[in-house]
């Protein structure tokens, strides 16, 4: 086996540095300064073949060299993914563009940076490998290639092959890899676009692409001369116009071809949706539509219009075809266009003032839920705090289900929390956001936030003194169900559980062949030795119109009040069957660092959409602190669920609880059992839960692409690999076992369940029992 | 009703496949019962332990240049030069049996009652009266190329003592890491690819003093327990499938009832690979492997008697506790039949849990809608909101994810 995946997660933060520098060693390079190593979140997977070897490697911002050690004929080829790297040689600096593949020289000086988390591809070519093919004249300098032609080729195959590193079989890969090695020769005789680091030409070059930027920074001036780019940017408008006379064209051309591109690429953005085509034009430096039209049409040849159409019913099509949640894939270039969206969102005031007893007696706190409480279906590390608390405070908050809509009479009438949460009418939406999609809904049109999460989450509570790096343990002291304030049920408790497209089964039904969901309500009866839920009634969805006229024809969007004329029930459900209870709440979450907003539905290192059951009264979670005031969300209550949450959701139950918050600052838990903290931990009375995903940090790993990235790629394979990584590492940082013990351990005692496969990033948990350890501390 | 005994010997057990064509070692009568003894195909890792002065475990083990007791282990080839050794170790469990039942026939289900339980204790006058086992981190373990630690990679014995004066709990006494092994007739085992062969105590260096801190609470149970399937003469002992198998699952110990699709006339009933601890997924390739001596009650279900029981169209194997239903899916339901000639080897290459996960759930569906008269609706909602999946095992070719719905979420009233 030729695979070697590696995540820093099977490493505690202390070891991690070492081990990342083994990583990079593996493929001839180092970290560029002697001293540091990266010890932030990090993936890797390697595979080789003959002295061929491909990587991937997902990390934070670091700067690499070549190894000292590493000899061959053939340079190190590194292919940026995303964000592109900046390239440092004897010669000066330089930008890489994402997608433009580098030819390392393996014994020249060079160095690639990476100002932010990056992912790259590398392949690395060891002597004995290439020994018996024909190698092109010794590269001798850094070379540049555009993703073009065969260089084009070379970087699609090379991309391809890295993408499907774990799964293709020993003979397919190493077929792969004997083809990149074929290429090679042919792809070192390429001549580089962008001219090799001469320094005439290279100053040129730099020039004339400093001036490029500044048109694109301008287009939307219509009166943009030559004049005024050249005194922008300090050069003569004679050397400005021979420069783009050096490259075959002119500056009048150039401009008006950047401007059409601009208005082709709006045109066929669904984010742009809401503009019009005048609109579009007019920010493209088009100062008159008539003028536009013909252009645009001599040059695409088709009218604005009819290019526009096309390319909304091919985005249809393709939304349509996609089916998952979250972010559509075409739709993610929004998210890096508007890095400061969440700027305007944020409150002048950080935090609220607040006047806070300095005396050390905890405090106990009461967070009620209504409109002004609650964010619905995201989280953010730029929302204003309701209330800050200080370690050992107690706190109780108010959660609603986000599926009290499916039946308001019972759930949500005469409840002035709930009712304030949930009101929409045709002039009022009092939470209009829900999701972190986009607040106009121009990707699907489903509503502000369009969807992309669903719960509604209480909060967030900011922890007085919190910071990165910090642990926050939540402890859960009582959970009691909210029970219906319409006078008509008055003191009866209810919950939802909807079979959604998003569940597991929903892609094999059996009886009638066709797709659809249904909605369960529950009735539920917490007093007793023995608390159970009762199927009270059932409907199958029916396409529901919200308040603003928008149908929906599938669940997806949340708190869409379901007509009870609109759908059939079926009473005499689940008969003679009684549910166990499990009161638990589905999210606790702690704002992530990566991005403003954060779709609810991905559990991740942060906490989030846990869905363990086990989170319930009397036990404790810790999670990792990533921003100041920790920014504590609570939401998703369940009456009851399943390990697996097979059909979408649990009884989805409104729900109180009470919680004592105690800060561990990063300074004092180097023995504690939550030290090395990078992954939500669940303690019982009896046991340790460690939460395993699909993809641990999935914000960080696929960067810019992650909020849909991870909808598309979650297996409960890759979930227990992270809950073995994380498990092994637990029993080695904290009790101190050796990595044989720790697996001996785990596979004689050790349980591994599925958590769920129906929130995008799938979890699977290890349970260890305390009663394992005769010297358990606590 | 009537009580049998089967010990083990060289005649009552076959190592590493299930058969039909072997000769029974026992045939008895539906409502009958018998005491079953088995041995771990581990104890060679500690022949001193748990081998030497058994004269059934001696008996079966025995393999001089001149003797080999049990000569094929495994469903490969017992035609020579050979590899491995005879049967290539396609396939590692001892097993004892094959117990037929009279009247058994394809289509109807066998059920197999655990009535005890108890540790076969250590012979040998130093040990005498103790128990022990054996955990393997072996070279089909879960974490065996993704190892941190070097030597990379590796495999690691650990060996356990039982206490069962109180609440049963394993200890560990020492580890070693596995050196290239000589067996006796002179084939070098450089990976742990054979079952059997014993460990020169001379090529190893034994640590002592590990998981020092650790009680392991004992789950005493049968790894490996099943019927003989149809399609093959000799089938691998290792990829669990419809009709049982090496299910791996700590909850078939005592108190449990295990049904069984019958496959073949006699249904062929073996069992094995004793356990005395292992954790939901066996990570590292193995349990606490301990030779252990079971009651057993059988129990035959005919064909046209299982409309209106739980067992209505049951075609995998099932587990019931006091609490609890569980059903067993894997990557393939019934590998034999859809991975073609080669599939004994094949499964290999396809482990996955997200096949077991979707097999575990359309038996947990077929069950509540076939059994508890559910609409699909009801089922699927009930599955959310009730029935909980685990990782039954990772490491035993054709992986397994368990589905388990508890009985009282039935009581009516």
């Amino acid at each position: 086996m030729s695979l070697r995946p590696y995540s820093s997660e099977s490493y505690c933060e202390g070891e991690r540095p070492e081990a990342w520098r083994d990583v990079l060693a593996l493929l001839g390079l180092q970290p560029a300064a002697a001293a540091t190593s990266h010890a932030g979140h990090a993936t890797a997977v390697r595979r080789s073949s003959a002295g061929v070897t491909l990587a991937t490697l997902s990390a934070g911002p670091q700067a690499v060299v070549a190894h000292p050690d590493a000899h061959g004929d053939h340079p190190l080829v590194l292919l940026p993914l995303e964000d592109g790297a900046s390239l440092k040689t004897a010669a000066g600096h330089r930008i890489v563009a994402a997608g433009q593949l580098l030819l390392l020289p393996r014994a020249s000086s060079w160095s690639v940076s990476f100002g932010r988390d990056f992912r790259a591809v590398v392949l690395s070519v060891a002597c004995d490998a290439a020994r018996s093919r024909t190698v092109a004249a010794r590269l001798t300098v850094v070379q540049q290639i555009a993703p073009s032609g065969f260089g084009e080729l070379f970087v699609r195959m090379l991309d391809a092959a890295a993408r499907h590193l774990e799964t293709l079989s020993d003979a397919e890969w190493t077929a792969a890899a004997q083809s990149l090695l074929d290429l090679m020769p042919t792809l070192l005789r390429q001549t580089p676009t962008t001219a090799d680091l001469n320094a005439g030409t290279a100053s040129k070059a730099a020039t004339l692409q400093r001036l490029c930027q500044a048109i694109e920074r301008r287009l939307d001036d219509p009166d943009l001369t030559p004049a005024k780019v050249a005194a922008a940017e300090g050069i003569s408008e004679r050397y400005l116009q021979k420069l783009f006379g050096g490259t075959g064209s002119s500056f009048t051309h150039y401009l008006r071809e950047r401007r059409l591109q601009r208005t082709c690429a709006d045109l066929s953005n669904p984010a742009e949706a809401h503009h019009s085509i005048s609109e579009i034009a007019f920010r493209a430096g088009f100062n008159d539509s008539a003028h536009f039209s013909r252009a645009f049409r001599h040059r695409f040849g088709v009218s604005p219009r009819e290019y526009r159409q096309t390319e909304a019913e091919r985005h249809a099509a393709t939304a349509a075809a996609a089916a998952q949640r979250g972010w559509p894939q075409q739709a993610l270039v929004q998210l890096r266009n508007r890095p400061t969206a969440a700027a305007a969102h944020r409150t002048a005031t950080k935090f609220p003032a607040l006047t806070f007893c300095a005396e050390t007696t905890p405090q106990h706190h009461h967070l009620s839920a209504d409109a002004s409480k609650v964010h619905w279906g995201y989280f953010s590390r730029s929302l204003a705090p309701q209330i800050e608390i200080a370690s050992g405070d107690t706190i109780t908050i108010e959660t609603l289900t986000q599926h009290a809509s499916d039946d308001p009479e019972r759930m949500i009438l005469g409840d002035a929390g709930a009712e304030s949460v949930f009101h929409w009418t045709r002039d009022q939406k009092n939470v209009d956001r829900r999701g972190a999609g986009p607040i106009d809904a121009s990707i699907y049109g489903r509503g502000a936030g369009e969807g992309f999460g669903v719960h509604i989450c209480t909060g967030p509570v900011a922890v007085k003194d919190a910071q990165p790096g910090d642990v926050l343990e939540i402890r859960i002291l009582d959970i009691v169900p909210r029970a219906s304030r319409n006078p008509d049920f008055k003191g009866r408790v209810f919950g939802s559980s909807v079979a959604a497209w998003w569940g597991y089964h929903y892609k094999e039904f059996l009886a009638e062949q066709t797709a659809r969901e249904a909605v369960t309500i529950y009735e539920i009866h917490h007093d007793g030795d023995a608390p159970y839920a009762r199927g009270l009634y059932s409907y199958r969805w029916e396409p529901q119109i919200d308040p603003f006229g928008t149908v929906h024809a599938t669940y997806d969007y949340p708190g869409v009040p379901v007509q009870p004329s609109s759908v059939r029930r079926r009473h005499d459900v689940l008969d003679g069957i009684r549910i166990p209870l499990r009161p638990h709440f589905g999210v606790i979450a702690l704002a992530p660092r990566e991005v403003d907003f954060v779709d609810s539905v991905p559990p991740a290192y942060f906490g989030g959409n846990l869905d363990n059951w086990r989170l319930g009264k009397g036990s404790t979670i810790y999670l990792p602190v990533s921003v100041p005031g920790a920014l504590l969300s609570v939401g998703d209550p369940h009456a009851a669920q399943g390990d697996g949450e097979l059909g979408g959701t649990a009884i989805e139950c409104s729900m109180t609880g009470t919680f004592e918050v105690i800060l561990h600052k990063k300074s004092e838990f180097a023995d504690k059992p939550f030290a090395d903290l990078s992954y939500p931990l669940i303690e019982t009375e009896t046991d340790w839960v460690l939460m395993g995903f699909s993809h641990p940090n999935y914000l960080a790993e696929f960067g810019a692409g992650g909020q849909s990235e991870v909808y598309a790629t979650s297996s409960l394979d890759l979930a227990m690999k992270d809950a073995f990584r994380k498990m092994r590492r637990f029993l080695m940082t904290i009790k101190g076992l050796s990595e044989d013990e720790a697996i001996a351990l785990m596979s004689v005692a050790v349980d591994f369940g599925v958590t769920q496969v129906v929130d995008g990033n799938w979890g699977v948990h290890a349970i260890l029992s305390k009663r394992v350890f005769t010297d358990a501390r606590r | 009703m009537k009580h049998h005994l089967l010990p083990v010997s060289p005649k009552t057990v076959h190592w590493g496949y299930f058969s039909k064509v072997v000769a029974p070692a026992l045939t008895l009568k539906s409502g009958d019962r018998a005491t079953i003894e088995t041995l771990t195909h581990h104890a060679g890792d500690d022949y001193e332990r748990m081998i030497e002065g058994d004269p059934g475990a001696e008996s079966v083990f025995k393999w001089t240049r001149e003797h080999k007791a049990v000569a094929r282990r495994g469903a490969g080839p017992t035609e020579g030069p050979f590899i491995r050794g005879s049967g290539e170790g396609v396939g590692v469990h001892l097993l004892t049996g094959p117990v037929a039942i009279e009247g058994a026939e394809p289509g109807d289900v066998l059920e197999v009652r655990i009535l005890d339980v108890k540790p076969r204790p250590a012979c040998k006058a130093c040990h005498a009266g103790k128990c022990f086992g054996s955990n393997i981190a072996a070279n089909w373990g879960f974490h065996y190329h993704d190892l941190i630690e070097e030597p990379k990679p590796r495999e690691v014995i650990t060996i356990f003592e039982l206490d069962t004066s109180g609440e049963p709990f394993a200890r560990a006494v020492y580890n070693y890491v596995w050196t290239p092994q000589t067996d006796p007739d002179g084939i070098v085992h450089p990976t742990i690819d054979y079952p059997g062969v014993p460990v020169d105590h001379r090529t190893i260096i034994k640590r002592e003093n590990i998981l020092s801190n650790v009680k392991v609470p004992a789950r005493l149970h049968f790894g490996t327990m099943g019927l003989a399937p149809s399609e093959d003469d000799f089938v691998s002992s290792i990829p669990p499938s419809y009709t049982g198998g090496n299910i791996d699952d700590w909850r078939v110990g005592k108190g449990a009832k295990m049904y069984y699709p019958v496959a073949v006339p006699g249904a062929f009933f073996s069992v094995g690979d004793p356990h005395a601890a292992q954790g939901d997924s066996e990570l590292g390739g193995t349990a606490i492997e301990t030779s252990l001596t079971g009651d057993f009650e059988f129990v035959l279900h005919k064909k046209n008697d299982l409309g209106g029981t739980p067992l209505e169209g049951l075609t995998h194997p099932m587990l019931e506790t006091p609490d609890a239903w569980s059903v067993y899916g894997f990557t393939y339901p019934n590998y034999l039949a859809e991975l073609g000639a080669n599939a004994q080897l094949e499964i290999a290459n396809h482990s996955s849990l997200d096949r077991a996960m979707r097999d575990a759930f359309r038996k947990m569906r077929r069950f509540l809608m076939t059994v508890h008269k559910l609409s699909e609706d009801e089922a699927i909602s009930l599955m959310s909101v009730g029935a909980d999946f685990g990782v039954t095992q990772v490491v035993d070719a054709n992986w397994g994810v368990h589905g388990t719905i508890r009985k009282n979420v039935f009581r009516c009233d």
